[in-house]
């Protein structure tokens, strides 16, 4: 190989480390932005795992399956507000259904989905107001 | 991409991840951080279990990686016979017999783009396969367990784990080429005064 021809490839090299380092860097940033708020999750005793509540973590590749199970929401009910028939479609995902079912109206499966299981979750449970604790009584000594 | 494969592996858990990442150690570009970062969330929601999961998942890769080997290992004659006697070739084969450890296991888990060049390099070079093996076991197990379990700690919030570590391999990718990079450039200009020097010695005399 020719020196010019070697420095050519060096030099291909080094620009191609520099726009990877550039499209990285600021896609790590963003991403150790974002990253920075999330704490994990605490763990529950045994055989008491929580369901997630918050429905903006359903996404297109879950199936009706693995959301009713996360959310701890009866599948049939899902299916019913999609009007889907459960059989044939346990293992298809959420776009899935959408592409065959609903082709016209891009995310429907997904806002309906959430929306079930909005209402299917039990209403916040209030709080009762910090009550006074009575002095413990103290008894003297016979 | 990376939807279908999610949808496959919460429908037919553990085997079509170990088919995922198997495929992934062969080259095609699958992407495998974000997948087993996921495996371990589903693990903490009791969709896949963690231990038989991981093991087939460690099994698959280790198998790929060593496939990868074998392709570099039977490829060595046909490669040998273009760069044969080439003192670059040489150079190369020596550096990675030094090297060698350290690159298969940090392109494990750390620099994972990196991971099958080094396998087949590993394998051309005819870098010691009982070797190869254990340095391949140690960073898998790393990458399947310490960033499974990252994904199991993190439960449903696993897509920001993932992307994290995604953008810090392909960041670590990029300084790597960089300091090869320049590794070469100030190779080339040592070589390049030292034509120079032989040049004026020789008019000199």
């Amino acid at each position: 190989m020719t020196p010019s021809r070697q420095r050519t490839l060096v030099w291909g090299l080094i620009l191609i480390g520099v726009v990877f380092v550039g499209f990285f860097g600021l896609r790590f940033f963003r991403a150790f932005r974002d990253f920075r708020g999330h704490h994990p999750p605490p763990f529950p005793p045994e055989d008491a795992q929580p369901a997630e509540t918050d429905v903006e973590l359903i996404r297109d590749w879950m199936t009706i399956g693995f959301v009713s199970h996360t959310y701890r929401t009866p599948p049939n009910l899902l299916y019913k507000a999609l009007g889907v028939p459960p059989r044939g479609n346990e293992e298809k995902s959420l776009q899935q259904l959408n592409d065959e079912f609903f082709p016209k109206q891009p995310g429907y499966v997904l806002e309906t989905v959430k929306a079930a299981i909005r209402e299917n979750q039990s209403p916040p449970t209030a709080v009762s107001p910090a009550t006074a604790i009575p002095p413990a009584k103290v008894t003297a000594p016979p | 991409m990376s939807d279908f494969l999610l949808t496959q592996v919460i429908n037919y858990g553990a085997p079509i991840l170990g088919i995922i990442v198997l495929i992934g150690a062969l080259g095609v570009p699958f992407p495998g951080t974000f997948i087993v970062v996921a495996a371990g969330a589903f693990s903490r929601q009791d969709i896949l279990t963690w231990h038989t999961t991981g093991l087939i998942a460690l099994t698959c890769v280790v198998l790929g990686d060593s496939l990868s080997y074998a392709m570099g290992f039977y490829a060595r004659e046909r490669i040998l016979r273009r760069f044969q006697g080439s003192t670059q070739w040489k150079q190369a084969e020596t550096s990675f017999n030094r090297w060698g450890g350290t690159s298969i296991f940090l392109t494990r888990f750390l620099i994972t783009g990196l991971a099958v060049p080094v396998n087949l390099i590993a394998g051309t070079s005819k870098f010691p396969f009982k070797l190869f093996f254990l340095y391949d076991l140690f960073g898998e197990t790393i990458w399947i367990f310490g960033y499974g379990g990252l994904g199991y700690l993190f439960g449903t919030q696993w897509e920001a784990v993932s992307e994290l570590l995604s953008t810090i391999s392909g960041l670590l990718l990029g300084l790597v080429i960089l300091a090869v990079g320049g590794v070469l450039t100030i190779r080339l200009s040592r070589t390049g005064a030292a034509h120079i020097r032989r040049a004026r010695q020789s008019s000199n005399q």
